[in-house]
């Protein structure tokens, strides 16, 4: 949480959105976490545990770096 | 507002209630005798119990009254744990810095019924800080 939000952002509204308007909470129902952690992280508030990361991709079908963009030391 | 944001709101709002209930009898009663302070804390601390059970129950109508729908607690996620170690490690700061205070206050002669007041006013203020902590980390992150 807080130190990580400024470098990693991420694609999960997009993907939501390709995914049939998928709602947040049916998301959090997918992964296995609650709605408002899947708000925090949308927001880029939380930064997920890898095992949720993995999770998430996994609910949409698509490699983890399609849902999670690291942009901390010069890439 | 979340369940676990409600009952943070709730045991904040008991310590404040707790502690200035505390301090008016401290005031009011400054000559008052060791075994007299401990059992107005041993009620002030069966108070707060009883407060918070009454406050959780009147809240969690009034936010589902509010929201239009009930008000559950969900099952805990990796995002709540963190909060909750987060926000426990500033209340044991507080509370740390309590007890380390009663003790300096009886060290330099103070009167043991200040330091038990200090000591008390500290875990009201830590717990009070954990709430605080918890609403900080759930609406900013």
């Amino acid at each position: 949480m807080g130190k990580g939000q400024a470098a990693i952002s991420n694609t999960i509204r997009v993907l939501r959105f390709n995914a049939g308007e998928m709602t947040q909470a049916a998301l959090a129902e997918k992964v296995g976490v609650t709605r408002q952690t899947i708000v925090a992280i949308e927001q880029g508030r939380y930064s997920p545990s890898l095992e949720v990361a993995f999770r998430i991709a996994a609910a949409f079908g698509v490699p983890l770096e399609q849902v999670f963009q690291w942009h901390g030391q010069d890439q | 507002m979340t369940f676990k944001e409600m009952n943070a709101g709730v045991m904040l709002l008991s310590a404040v209630v707790i502690s200035v209930w505390v301090l008016m009898g401290a005031v009011g009663d400054p000559g008052a005798t060791v075994p007299e302070v401990a059992a107005r804390l041993c009620w002030a601390m069966l108070a707060s119990v009883a407060f918070n059970i009454v406050a959780m129950i009147v809240f969690a109508i009034l936010v589902s009254i509010a929201q239009g729908q009930e008000l559950k607690d969900e099952r805990a996620d990796e995002r709540d744990h963190a909060v909750s170690a987060r926000a426990m490690r500033n209340g044991y700061v507080v509370a740390s810095a309590g007890g380390a205070a009663a003790i300096f206050l009886w060290a330099f002669g103070f009167d043991f019924t200040v330091g038990i007041y200090v000591l008390f006013g500290g875990l009201m203020l830590a717990g009070a800080t954990d709430a605080a902590s918890r609403l900080y980390y759930y609406r900013i992150g």
